[in-house]
């Protein structure tokens, strides 16, 4: 007896370690840590390319750039148009998925296999760029070229640590036939507006639902508060989650799933383009990537039933900016080159290149001028409302505090949580972990 | 009347054993060799990283020391203080003993009712039964977690179907906070029940019919068998299973992570997701590492526990 329980004792130790081990291993399939880039709704036609002027020094050697997603895969139209310019330099493109972005630069990082240029979420700016791991932007790279608030996503403790690749933000999505029918003509300018349309749609046009919000989506709530005039961090960097602004935008959010306009849950793996297309959730929140799931799932004759109107008004209209950045690694042992190709990726043409390759949104303001990117209505919107923008503080801690925002943001949506409560345990929240 | 199984074994304890005299340094040189593979294995995947993160949960190693690890500030014991205050740590504990408490106790109840049926009772396709029960075992748990969400779908899950045909309208499962955890439950149980039908089986074709005969010849009914024979049988093989068991859903991870990921409102996030979540969404891995370790002295005291109370009734 005494030697079988011994064993069985030693297969509990083995089991124990292995409890302990299993800590380790599960680091591949870990989700992207809030990362905001989205996923970009096809590509549209290969671009016509025209080459990029770029200053034909003599650059030569190989870089290695890693971009996320669709943009890895893509990447290549660029790459090519670079080499046309600078023939000696080779550029190896490494596509990253983007769950698993967050591990494989961990990796690079703390193992010094860094490669020359890399794709950066503007949220991953600061959790990436502490410590200098990123290059210094050079100072003939001019920020006002660029969308201000997309340059601010770069500026890790004050300095410019990257250069806006790509932008995104977000607008209303409305189902015009139903407004229409419920009778309202002109798209939302205000939030009473935005309100009223909802409650119409829902019980004079037939809709399932008003408007469709998230429920636990900091995104969707903070264009709101911005909006009402507040920030997530005032000027000093301190969190600024529970202001009178805050509350008011928590109110006014919250009344939607108080007043049943909006779903306070949705079935595991809701899409909501095709809810959309069936007219059950008549409004929605998004990026452009949208407009080309909707063009797809829409069909023929759908085209005349939807539109897109800017960020309803408060205080201002101000939205969402998301996108991407391009970064120079401190280790890259080619800089000359790595910095060549991220001017070149910022050059009006290679941005207006790029738009025609992968719907992304230039960066830079010039290359909106471009007729390929500013003929399509719907994109020009985008443009306007690039202009009233604001992103996410860049800071080290915000994809814990984003998730506690969105932890709270389920409790007020779902759970009963008031909104002077729930602004107040955001703040709280914000405050414990720290705006670093 | 001995049973012929104890007295098997008695006989090959009693076998001889080669005598352990003479070689030397040699003969232990040649046992090292044959032991490398397992020590340097077990010593780099295992026994390292787990003193790396003993000594990383005093520290508050996050994201900006990746640079520079060795030069992470030391925090003491900051990181187990903070868990004590720690609401949302609390709740994925209550959550996890919640799992545990019922999970646990139905597995083996389930696993030992179906090994009991289908090592007496059924005989008729019993090797279909048996890895009827026991395919979910071997399938991965990402698979079954997806195919799961599907069923427990509010409006197209096959459950919800089911029930709508009887004029039930079933409720969204996975959405409801009070429902969430009881259906991740079920699906464990689900999944986990051929594991201990199979040992189950294998302990009670342990125990000598002959048991059986005498007890039936003292008069005992099929309860009684089962309650004076079977029972204390196979208390071994219960205890075995019992803290493998509790071991292994007190890590509770991957159900959760694919199909609530921890919600609603974090009713059923786990232990282990809340380490995840600390140390690889926002790489505070001083502060995971020390959650690890809270982790392993509970596995470590109940385990124990278990030993002692379901022992000490051993003779």
């Amino acid at each position: 007896m005494r030697l079988a329980s011994r064993a069985t004792f030693l297969i509990v130790a083995f089991a124990l370690t292995f409890s302990l081990s299993a800590c380790g291993t599960n680091q591949g399939s870990g989700a992207p840590a809030g990362s905001t880039a989205p996923v970009t709704g096809g590509s549209t036609a290969p671009g016509g390319s025209t080459g990029g002027s770029s200053p034909a020094a003599n650059l030569s050697g190989e870089i290695t750039v890693w971009a996320m997603g669709n943009e890895g895969t893509k990447l290549k139209t660029i790459a090519d148009a670079f080499t046309k310019a600078n023939p000696n330099v080779k550029v190896n493109i490494t596509p990253v998925d983007w769950g698993q972005a967050v591990t494989k630069l961990q990796t690079a990082i703390a193992g010094g296999t860094t490669p020359d240029v890399s794709q950066m979420g503007t949220d991953m700016m600061a959790q990436f760029g502490a410590n200098g791991t990123f290059d210094p932007v050079p100072a003939d790279i001019d920020p006002s070229q660029f969308f201000q608030t997309a340059w601010n996503t770069n500026l890790v403790d004050g300095k410019a640590a990257g250069v806006p690749w790509y932008v995104e933000t977000r607008l209303l999505y409305y189902r015009k036939d139903i407004a229409e029918k419920a009778g309202i003509t002109a798209p939302p300018a205000t939030w009473d507006d935005l309100k009223a349309m909802a409650k119409a749609m829902k019980e004079k046009g037939g809709s399932k639902w008003g408007i469709s919000l998230g429920t636990k989506n900091w995104q969707e709530y903070v264009p709101f508060l911005w909006s009402n005039g507040g920030d997530i961090a005032d000027a000093s960097g301190k969190p600024a989650l529970n202001s009178q602004q805050a509350v008011e935008a928590l109110t006014y959010y919250e009344s939607f799933f108080q007043d049943g306009l909006t779903p306070k849950s949705v079935p595991e793996g809701f899409d909501i383009t095709p809810a959309f297309v069936k007219g059950d959730n008549p409004m929605f929140f998004s990026g452009p990537w949208h407009l080309g799931l909707i063009k797809d799932a829409g069909g023929a004759g759908f085209e005349s039933k939807w539109a897109i109107a800017p960020m309803p008004k408060k205080v201002t209209a101000t939205s969402f900016l998301g996108g991407s950045n391009m970064v120079v690694f401190s280790a890259s042992k080619n800089k000359e080159a790595a910095w060549a190709f991220v001017k070149f990726t910022a050059d009006p043409t290679t941005q207006a290149l790029w738009y025609k390759t992968v719907t992304d949104l230039p960066a830079v303001q010039a290359a909106w001028s471009d007729p390929d990117v500013a003929s399509d209505p719907n994109v020009k919107m985008f443009g306007d409302q690039l202009k009233d923008t604001k992103a996410q503080p860049v800071s080290g801690s915000w994809s814990e505090v984003s998730s506690a925002i969105n932890d709270t943001l389920e409790k007020m949506t779902t759970g009963g949580l008031a909104p002077q409560a729930a602004a107040d345990e955001m703040q709280q929240q914000a405050e414990s972990i720290g705006l670093n | 009347m001995t049973a012929p199984a104890l007295t098997q074994r008695t006989v090959a304890d009693r076998a001889p054993r080669p005598a352990a005299t003479g070689g030397g340094w040699r003969r232990d040189l040649t046992g090292w060799a044959f032991a490398a593979p397992f020590v340097i294995l077990f010593g780099v995947f295992l026994a390292i990283p787990i003193l790396v993160s003993f000594a990383l949960s005093f520290t508050s190693f996050n994201q900006r020391d990746l640079v520079n690890p060795i030069g992470t500030s030391f925090v003491g014991l900051d990181n187990y203080g903070r868990l004590l205050s720690d609401a949302k740590f609390w709740k994925s504990l209550v959550n996890t003993f919640y799992f545990v408490g019922v999970g646990v106790p139905l597995t083996l109840a389930i696993g030992l009712l179906i090994a009991s049926a289908l090592s007496r009772g059924i005989t008729k396709f019993r090797t279909a039964f048996r890895v009827g029960y026991y395919l979910p075992v071997i399938t991965s748990i990402v698979a079954i977690a997806v195919v799961w969400r599907f069923l427990l779908n509010p409006d197209i899950g096959l459950i919800n179907v089911a029930l709508g045909s009887i004029g039930i309208q079933g409720p969204d499962w996975l959405a409801s906070k009070t429902l969430a955890m009881p259906s991740i439950i079920a699906m464990a149980v689900w999944r986990n029940l051929g594991f201990a039908m199979v040992v189950f089986i294998a302990g009670l074709q342990a125990i000598p019919v002959s048991l059986y005969e005498a007890a039936s010849i003292d008069g005992a009914g099929r309860w009684s068998a089962f309650r004076y024979v079977t029972l204390p049988m196979l208390r071994p093989t219960i205890l075995f299973m019992l803290v493998i068991t509790t071991i292994g859903y007190l890590q509770l991870f991957e159900e959760p992570f694919v199909m609530t990921d921890g919600g609603p409102l974090d009713a059923t996030l786990s232990v282990t997701m809340y380490m995840y979540q600390q140390g690889f969404e926002f790489f505070k891995q001083g502060y995971a590492s020390a959650i690890a370790y809270v982790l392993f002295v509970i596995v470590a005291v109940i385990a124990f526990l278990q030993f002692r109370f379901l022992r000490s009734e051993d003779a």
